[in-house]
């Protein structure tokens, strides 16, 4: 579905990547794992087209409505309420105000904020907010899913709630994810592949692993796999 | 919050009796410093003849003509200047001269090209607001959070997503935090204006009292310009709040 080839990513002066190879198949989930500084976000923002690379090319066989965009830190309009930011997607698409905003309020229920639809972003915790970003990026209906260390920002139990409920998301919806993470745990329990890239600047990818525990997943069991261990001290090892 | 107000009536309430009771045992001189009684008066007079009304009626028109006009050219030039660098190369030179120097320096050079009637009062104003709301709104824009043009262009969105959803809104909030300001600049334009030359308005009312030593006059026409203008900012911060509800956390 996505293929980089030779990507070389730079904002004037050293490049942050140098020679990034990665490819993403229908269906796969995918974590690039790296040091910050390693130029992570630069793959993400190569794919979507908001810089451009300085070598390399990116291909996706599919249209760039069909990619959705988790940011690591929410984004949301602030002057929108919640329901308006979730429709905003499907707005910019053509969908009228009504039909957006019905679509919108079935995504904030799916995900437990039927009640915040009129609050704005300002008004809400930051699960609230991410869970909001969430249903903005899923009401899309998008077939790769890109995401930027997107829970981050959250403490522990919202991030492993939050990260259940997406997961549950990617099964049903038989979503791609291209996961960028400096998380070894979250990339392993979570990757049916992981990319490690080396320290910045002219980072490269340094491996590729295949993670052969079965899906659909759940974030704690996979913590359980007599697997899990062996591939997070290689990863360890690679990393440091 | 009530108890300010209350502070705050008791304030000016002891600093009015003081100002009277020094005039009536003599302390003040009433030529140069009227009680308020008599300042009341004076006031009482002018609505109670009516004439004041047509002074008020000018004075206004040419403030909210200029308010508007100077809104409407501000944010346009504005929004021109941060979207394409070419008009930001031209305007900002002359933009940058204009807010430097005192603007009201150009009511006598408006009075040559417009004459004496309302047009040279509304360009004085005009000019003072424009310049005011296009730094605003200029800054307003270049300042705006990349991280939401982002979302929104990653979302599918193209310039006039942007324009609508991003930079209207970024901008609506720096202008509305400079209304008040602007309400004042378009006070001071218009009565300034009428100052230089007219034939009415609070401006040119001052101007008579002021050349016939009335100093009850004066100060009757400080407070009334006063009062007008504090109801002006009760009124633009209500807006504020209503337009920037998504402020409050």
């Amino acid at each position: 579905m996505l293929h980089i080839r030779g990507l070389v990513m730079g904002y004037g002066g050293e490049p942050v990547l140098s020679g990034c190879d990665l490819d993403v198949e229908a269906g796969e989930f995918v974590s690039l794992i790296g040091p910050s500084g390693s130029g992570k976000t630069s793959v993400l923002r190569a794919i979507t087209g908001l810089t451009r690379p300085q070598h390399g090319t990116v291909d996706i066989d599919i249209a760039a409505h069909e990619i959705g965009y988790l940011f690591q830190d929410d984004a949301l309009l602030p002057w929108r309420t919640t329901l308006e930011n979730v429709a905003l997607g499907l707005r910019i698409r053509g969908v009228t105000r009504g039909a957006a905003e019905d679509t919108a309020a079935r995504w904030l229920a799916r995900l437990g904020l039927e009640r915040f639809g009129n609050r704005y972003p300002r008004q809400l915790s930051g699960g609230q907010r991410k869970r909001v970003a969430i249903a903005q990026v899923l009401a899309l209906q998008p077939k790769l899913l890109l995401m930027d260390e997107p829970f981050s920002s959250l403490d522990a139990i919202v991030r492993m709630r939050i990260t259940e409920e997406l997961l549950e998301w990617v099964e049903r919806e038989h979503l791609t994810v291209l996961l960028i993470t400096h998380d070894l745990e979250e990339a392993i329990s979570l990757s049916d592949v992981v990319y490690v890239l080396s320290q910045g600047p002219r980072a490269t990818i340094r491996s590729k692993h295949a993670i052969e525990i079965a899906r659909p997943r759940h974030v704690l069991d996979s913590r359980g796999d007599p697997r899990f261990g062996p591939l997070l001290r290689l990863l360890w090892s690679e990393l440091s | 919050m009530k108890r300010l107000r209350v502070r705050r009536g008791l304030a000016i309430g002891l600093l009015l009796m003081a100002w009277e009771s020094l005039s009536r045992v003599g302390w003040l001189d009433p030529f140069y410093l009227p009680p308020p009684s008599t300042v009341g008066a004076v006031l009482i007079s002018l609505f109670a003849d009516g004439a004041i009304w047509t002074h008020l009626a000018a004075t206004c028109t040419a403030a909210f003509a200029g308010l508007a006009g100077g809104l409407l050219v501000g944010v346009m030039l504005g929004f021109a200047a941060a979207l394409s660098p070419l008009v930001a190369d031209l305007l900002e030179p002359v933009m940058i001269l204009l807010n430097a120097v005192p603007r009201v320096i150009l009511a006598p050079l408006f009075v040559i090209w417009l004459g004496i009637g309302l047009s040279s009062k509304v360009a004085l104003a005009l000019v003072l607001v424009a310049v005011l709301i296009f730094f605003a709104v200029y800054n307003g824009i270049k300042e705006v959070d990349r991280r939401l043009v982002e979302r929104v262009l990653t979302l599918g969105g193209e310039r006039r997503h942007l324009v609508r959803e991003v930079y209207v809104p970024s901008v609506t909030a720096w202008v509305m935090g400079t209304l008040k300001v602007a309400v004042g600049f378009a006070f001071t334009g218009a009565v300034v204006g009428e100052f230089v030359a007219s034939s009415r308005g609070l401006g040119y009312l001052l101007q008579f009292a002021q050349s016939s030593y009335n100093a009850g006059l004066t100060i009757a026409l400080i407070v009334i310009i006063m009062a007008f203008v504090l109801v002006l900012f009760a009124l633009a911060e209500w807006l504020e709040r209503r337009l920037l509800r998504w402020r409050q956390g």
